[in-house]
């Protein structure tokens, strides 16, 4: 009973056994099934998914050719295309300071590192580079790597240091044009010059694949640039402007104002920009003197007041004028006629002659020449002239000769420019200008002053203070003008403004060129003079010979505007 | 099994359109595999273009104005053209190295501003408007074309005709 009830125990749990197997097949068969399926899913919809490829394949991310190559930002070029801003991608350095798997960034230590970074870059801080790469914080340790320094620091073998691609604004002719330009800061705002003015324009995307054309022409920007430094060098001045603006349209060929900045340093700029950026030509008012006086007898003789040039004016060497003295720097004779005047620079007489053309006549002059206003130009941070605050018989005797009223050279620039193209004042623009769009501008002069005021130029500079600027061939005309810098505190003695406006070449002009030297001292590169023939006048002279040609005056011996009635007008001297 | 004849007809159709069918997927893959050529070589291109900008930027950079100056200033010692290095004409070619007569006038031409012609007659009125006929305004004087090898032989023309006026022989 016992066995028996034992060999049934024993056949019970075989049964169990056998079942438990059996399920545990059935259980694998299904998981095998299973897991063929999933494999056979994946097949098919891979299958599916190549046949979708192959059948209808075009990448998400298919750019046209143009759209690739269409830059960030616009470039700006000169008038005959030469780049003057461009987008250049480069890298930055990136210090990337979170820790790795628990270790510190860097496997080298700080110091180390930044002594073989000194190496690729000879231009960075030693000091800085150990404190950036030791604060913890991840932060741009440059921007602006060329590719084969980025292979050098890839070579350091420093995981941490990464190199983030960037679109960077680049200047190919480094400082030139800096003040016309501008920059671009680091969020991707142009600053300071046509960048800022344009900035909408060249950020446009259906607009930027166009370069923009500026009035500028680089060759002429670049010649004024190298004079006008070596000037600044020679005569120890302070700083110092100069522009070339074209008489028919109005455009500006070159604009310059030094000391001047990088725009390729946006980071240097960015900080402490400011203080490099004084604009001598836009950014601050002068009293010009002497070369106002050309306006003053260009007013009366428009007016009718000057029918005579013969006429002889009383002179000296101190009158008074309006109830007021006005001195002559020498006395050139009892009296002089408005040509001697002119070459000689007489404050006496030109305050005769505003005194006779009256308050009226002689601003509403000057309004017509745009000196009420802030100059016109696209340029931001134009500054607001500065005039009397009434007009009274004395005030205009002042302003006939250059006091009383504070200008910027730009204003003076486009006044010249009417007065030697006929008597048309035309707004002076960045932008080039096509052949035939040249403003209609607004007759200030009539023909026949701007005729006669060419002849007066021209006699300045051939007999007169100008004659520094007298570049052979070229028939340039002009006028001197040094006026002591005036501020809160009054008239100071030592310290002075030279300006020199010249128009080229005189028969028929075409240009005009204001140059200006910002407190120039006696030194004896210009032979120990620090007035205007001395230190702003050899700037033209120089300048024009290099410029001239380039745009298509060629200098000749054998031509000059007719001076034959005004030479017995004249008896040689100087003055200023 | 008898075939028959509408049958192998239907069977001959489906192996027809199954090899177009092949052909056609084919083709498509063969069209998309060109595709994706193309535009990887379009790829390339527009990295070369890009390094292209970028040696371009480089080459203006090292011919700024600035180092151009320098090199010519120092290097070459290179100066702006005198008056001398230039001529108008054939006429002022030839007269080259002639010694100027004793009874010669001065060699300068010069330009005299066109005076406004004034007329000795009174203007015109028009009696309805009241207004002057004649109008101020005068037409502009046509800008000096600056001389390219193209109008360079009309402007020697020009000038040596109008100094035949001025020199007298």
């Amino acid at each position: 009973m016992t066995a028996v009830a034992i060999s049934t125990q024993k056949s019970s749990g075989r049964m169990q056994l056998v079942n438990v197997r059996q399920r545990m097949l059935h259980i694998a068969k299904w998981r095998l099934l299973l897991v063929a399926a999933g494999f056979g899913a994946l097949a098919v919809a891979s299958t599916a998914r190549l046949a979708y490829l192959g059948v209808d394949g075009d990448a998400p991310a298919a750019l046209s050719m143009a759209e690739a190559l269409r830059p960030p930002r616009a470039e700006i070029t000169d008038r005959n295309g030469v780049p003057l801003a461009r987008a250049l991608p480069t890298f930055a350095l990136w210090f990337d300071a979170r820790p790795m798997d628990g270790d510190p960034a860097l496997v080298k230590s700080p110091q180390e590192l930044a002594r073989e970074l000194m190496q690729i870059f000879p231009d960075e801080n030693y000091d800085n580079l150990v404190s950036v790469l030791s604060a913890g914080k991840s932060a741009y340790i440059r921007h602006r790597v060329l590719p084969e320094e980025a292979d050098k620091v890839q070579a350091l073998g420093e995981a941490a240091l990464q190199f983030p691609k960037e679109e960077e604004r680049f200047y190919p002719q480094g400082t030139m044009a800096a003040f016309v330009l501008g920059y671009v800061d680091r969020n991707g705002n142009g600053l300071i010059g046509m960048e800022q003015v344009l900035d909408a324009r060249l950020k446009d995307p259906a607009m930027r694949g166009q370069p923009v054309a500026l009035s500028i022409d680089a060759r002429v920007q670049g010649a004024l640039e190298d004079e006008l430094a070596k000037q600044i060098a020679a005569s120890n001045a302070k700083g110092g402007g100069g522009i070339v603006l074209d008489v028919e349209t109005g455009e500006v060929l070159a604009f310059a104002s030094g000391p001047s900045f990088d725009p390729n340093r946006p980071s240097v700029l960015d900080a402490n920009g400011e203080g490099l950026m004084h604009n001598v030509m836009t950014g601050q008012n002068y009293e010009l003197g002497s070369v106002f006086k050309p306006l003053t007898v260009a007013a009366a003789i428009d007016a009718g007041l000057i029918t005579d040039i013969a006429r002889r004016w009383p002179a000296g060497s101190q009158m008074v004028i309006a109830g007021r003295p006005v001195h002559d720097h020498k006395s050139y004779g009892a009296s002089l006629t408005v040509p001697e005047a002119l070459i000689h620079s007489s404050n006496i007489v030109l305050a005769q002659i505003g005194e006779a053309l009256g308050p009226q006549a002689l601003s509403a002059n000057l309004k017509s020449l745009g000196f009420f206003e802030k100059p016109y130009l696209e340029l931001p941070g134009r500054r607001n002239p500065q005039l009397p605050r009434e007009w009274s018989n004395i005030t205009t005797t002042r302003v006939a000769f250059g006091h009383g009223i504070s200008l910027t050279p730009l204003h003076l620039a486009s006044a010249y420019a009417a007065m030697v193209n006929g008597g048309i004042w035309r707004p002076a623009t960045l932008m080039k200008i096509a052949p035939d769009k040249a403003p209609q501008g607004r007759r200030v002069f009539k023909a026949s002053t701007s005729a006669r005021m060419r002849q007066l130029l021209r006699l300045i500079v051939s007999i007169g203070t100008g004659r520094k600027a007298d570049a052979a061939g070229y028939r340039v005309g002009g006028k001197t003008g040094t006026a002591e810098i005036a501020d809160e505190f009054g008239y100071h003695k030592d310290r002075v403004v030279s300006t020199f406006a010249a128009a080229f070449p005189m028969d028929a002009p075409r240009y005009v060129v204001v140059t200006t030297m910002v407190e120039p001292k006696a030194t004896a590169a210009t032979s120990g003079q620090r007035t205007a023939g001395y230190t702003a006048a050899p700037v033209i002279g120089k300048l024009i010979p290099r410029i001239g040609p380039l745009l298509g005056v060629m200098p000749d011996d054998g031509r000059d505007i007719d001076l034959t009635d005004l030479a017995p007008l004249v008896a040689s001297g100087d003055g200023e | 099994m008898i075939v028959t004849r509408s049958r192998l007809q239907k069977i001959g159709w489906a192996a027809i359109l199954t090899v177009c069918f092949a052909m056609l997927v084919a083709l498509t893959f063969r069209v998309n595999a060109v595709k994706s050529e193309v535009r990887l070589i379009e790829r390339k291109l527009v990295s070369v273009q890009q390094q292209k900008e970028l040696l371009k930027t480089e080459f203006q950079t090292r011919a700024s104005q600035r180092k151009l100056t320098a090199l010519n200033d120092f290097e070459f010692g290179f100066k702006a053209p005198t008056p001398g290095q230039y001529l108008e004409s054939e006429r002022q070619l030839a007269s080259l190295g002639k010694a100027r007569a004793a009874d010669a006038p001065a060699p300068i031409m010069v330009a005299s501003a066109a005076r406004e012609e004034e007329s000795s007659f009174p203007t015109l009125v028009n009696p309805l408007s009241g207004r002057a006929e004649a109008s101020e305004a005068k037409p502009e004087k046509p800008r000096r074309i600056a001389t390219t090898a193209g109008n360079l032989g009309a402007r020697l023309s020009q000038v040596s005709a109008s100094k035949r006026d001025t020199i007298r022989e």
